[in-house]
């Protein structure tokens, strides 16, 4: 008797990925090797940081934000302190605002690199990955000597920052930063002139600019798409406003917009360049003064609990567009928190992205936004309702053997 | 894509004669920011639920693509208030204009009208509404969860500030008995 | 528990990671250690990609509600003899996280834990010391009788 059966099957992959960000899970529906259908679920990690936020004080809330991620650790209070800053009508002085830029420029730094190490990982290029992350330690001892710590870096308030940038640390800033240059140019022969990474990531994962604008897909997913959209040009907050840079699209550097991953890769590199840049400008130009609006916390505590009315904070994070909206009602606490980190904006876009695309190319394109999931881990493939266990290690195997095969 | 900055008093306006009494409140917040003071606005509007659709349709006359970056949502005890965050003429420098929608909810009938059919990136943000808020959205094309989990009790919501709050479920990790 | 065991883990330490639902800042430092400043694969420890194979279970964050079937079953799948090791502050004791609805940590009310590795995060020296710490307890497993 011949029987007829469903062509396509599924597979799940998630939630449990070992390394880096949020668990997520997707169901694939595969017939033969190509992506028909893909179903996103979220919400593994979720930890109910918003309603969390509505039992702490202002102050101690920086400190729950910068725990929302490790790797946008600077990004989340701070986009939080501009938005309560605008509710209660805070002026931040002049070199705060270069402080804060230098930071998050740097934090900028550090995420773009791990990401190309990240991605590289999924193509089975394993020694740019040890290649980028050495880089990064020295990015991190950076940080650690600006702020005190790796990781989490405690150097927001509301109103300014903790820590001054003293004139005897300038030279050791621009050391690391010459080291950067140095090795840029390494990183962008590695990545971007290497045959294996073209074949990969050329033509892969294509996000159009239709759908970048109608999925509302922000960061450098969005600009790699050519769409110039960069909250710090668009609507310049610290001391972006007074800094001279541009927008940053493949097209400057491959002179056309295809929107794959190869295009993504482009894009965070020029963005390194760019960000050193951006520190070495405002070395030149910080002004002297104070640090902080309001130095005493206590004080700035008090003059918060009276403030009533609502603010917004938008900022660029490495990913693209964190946003915070804050509601206060002349309490402690505030009234309401929303944070909207810019991966989920990019969830939607992954799903234009993966389809018609192969098996081996998911970890590729799930990385290519940099999202807060990168290996993919337990994966199940139900075909013909009988299950068997892929594991995460099988298919990385599989990116692997592609590249090897794309080799020959 | 070329845009036309429209300011932002010209907006209200515009708003105020295609929808008179729709409007209920507006705000303009002018700030600056750096030691150039470069100036960005944020623009504020209340806007009644019945007419929030053309609103949002509207907004498409101004800009081609306007960007919805998400929507918050809390509950003042009587009616639950939906603030929808947009950014309009992005992709000039210094030009773009945040436009932030707040809509209030009968909290007995907390029902809108889905904005997925012309912004189609707006879906994760309602399907939150819908699960942390209970706020019911009309023709949402994926009525499921997706922050909390499928066996989170139903008939709770996180955001809500009444009995159906979460406070039920509430533990504190320090008390934890080992 | 066959003898002979202590010898192999000398050269050969498998680390399985499993995020529970962390903010990440941990699971970097993690691979952070493997990487060539810390590069603790000269001892021989290596991150594996299935529980399957792993002596060591690297768990971080404060295990939320969709989580904690899932570390519970990666756990199971691990072979005998296993050490868990919890790093971050979050996963010890909720930390920042400690009041919620939708976490049912700390980790060790789900699974047992042998080495708290602290730091909000914590150094990759940190978590090197750790997991020696866990090898002491996987050679202390094999001497008793």
């Amino acid at each position: 008797m011949k029987t007829t059966s469903k062509t396509t099957y599924q597979i799940p992959i998630g939630p449990i990925h070992p390394a880096l960000k949020e668990p997520v899970s997707f169901t694939f529906e595969i017939d033969g090797e190509r992506i028909v259908n893909v179903d996103v679920h979220l919400g593994f990690v979720h930890r109910s940081i918003e309603w969390a936020g509505t039992k702490r004080n202002l102050v101690q809330l920086l400190y729950l934000a910068e725990r929302i991620c490790g790797i946008c650790s600077y990004c989340h209070p701070m986009a939080l302190a501009l938005a309560v800053e605008r509710a209660s009508s805070i002026q931040v002085p002049d070199r705060a605002e270069y402080l804060r830029v230098i930071h998050a420029e740097l934090e900028r730094i550090g995420s773009h690199i791990l990401w190309a190490g990240v991605a590289a990982h999924e193509i089975g290029f394993d020694s740019v990955l040890f290649l980028t992350w050495q880089i990064r330690e020295t990015v991190l001892d950076l940080t650690e000597y600006l702020t005190g710590n790796r990781i989490t870096k405690g150097i927001t308030m509301i109103g300014g920052v903790r820590r001054d940038i003293t004139p005897e640390m300038v030279p050791r800033i621009h050391e690391t930063l010459q080291f950067l240059k140095s090795q840029m140019e390494k990183l962008h022969h590695v990545m971007l002139d290497d045959t294996t990474i073209q074949l990969r990531c050329r033509d892969c994962g294509v996000l159009t600019k239709e759908d970048a604008l109608s999925l509302c897909a922000v960061g450098p997913t969005t600009r790699a798409s050519g769409v110039r959209k960069d909250v710090r040009l668009d609507q310049p907050y610290f001391a972006f406003g007074d800094l001279d840079f541009d927008y940053i699209t493949p097209d400057l550097l491959t002179s056309e917009v295809r929107g794959d991953v190869y295009d993504r890769i482009v894009v965070r590199l020029l963005e390194i360049k760019q960000s050193v840049d951006l520190i070495e400008q405002c070395l030149d130009r910080m002004p002297a003064g104070d640090i902080v609006a309001e130095p005493k916390i206590t004080a700035l505590l008090a003059a918060l609990k009276k403030v009533t009315g609502e603010g917004i904070g938008r900022m660029e994070a490495p990913r693209g567009e964190v946003f915070h909206y804050v509601k206060l009602t002349g309490s402690d606490f505030p009234y309401y928190w929303k944070v909207r980190a810019p991966t989920y904006n990019n969830i939607l876009p992954w799903v234009p992205m993966l389809l018609g695309q192969q098996i081996a190319d998911i970890p590729i394109i799930a990385a290519s936004i940099d999202p807060c999931m990168s290996c993919t881990n337990r994966v199940t493939i139900v075909h013909k309702s009988q299950p068997s266990m892929v594991d995460g290690e099988q298919l990385h195997r599989l990116s692997i053997e592609k590249t090897r095969r794309l080799l020959r | 894509m070329t845009k036309t900055k429209v300011k932002p008093e010209e907006i209200i306006l515009s708003f105020q004669t295609k929808f008179p009494g729709g409007i209920t409140q507006s705000r303009i917040e002018r700030r600056t920011s750096g030691t150039m003071k470069t100036e960005f606005i944020h623009l504020w509007l209340h806007v009644d639920k019945k007419i929030f659709k053309e609103v949002v349709k509207h907004l498409f006359t101004f800009d081609p693509s306007p960007h919805f970056a998400v929507s918050s949502g809390y509950d003042l005890r009587d009616t639950i208030e939906l603030v929808y965050h947009f950014s309009l003429f992005y992709g000039t420098r210094g030009d773009e204009l945040s436009l932030n929608m707040t809509v209030a909810l009968p909290k007995s009938d907390p029902v809108i009208e889905t904005i997925t059919d012309i912004i189609p990136g707006a879906l994760i943000a309602e399907q939150e509404k819908q699960e942390m808020l209970g706020v019911k959205i009309l023709g949402i094309p994926k009525d499921t969860r997706v922050f909390i989990a499928d066996d989170f009790p139903k008939g709770i919501y996180p955001w809500r500030r009444d009995e159906t709050g979460p406070e039920k479920l509430v533990r504190n990790l320090h008390e934890a008995e080992k | 528990m066959a003898k002979g065991l202590v010898k192999s883990f000398k050269k050969a330490l498998w680390v399985y990671h499993i995020n529970s639902g962390s903010c990440n800042g941990c699971d970097i430092e993690i691979i952070a250690s493997l990487c060539p400043r810390y590069d603790i694969e000269r001892f021989g420890i290596k991150m594996v990609g299935s529980p399957r194979h792993a002596d060591v279970l690297l768990i971080t964050g404060p295990v939320t509600r969709q989580m904690a079937d899932k570390v519970k079953r990666a756990y199971e799948q691990m072979p005998d003899p296993k050490a868990v090791i919890c790093v971050g502050n979050c996963g010890n004791t909720g930390d920042v996280f400690y009041e919620s609805y939708n976490l049912v940590g700390p980790v060790d009310t789900i699974l047992p834990v042998d080495v708290y590795v602290i730091g909000c995060p914590p150094r990759p020296e940190n978590i090197i010391h750790g997991i020696s710490k866990a090898w002491v307890k996987l050679e202390t497993l094999e001497t008793r009788p």
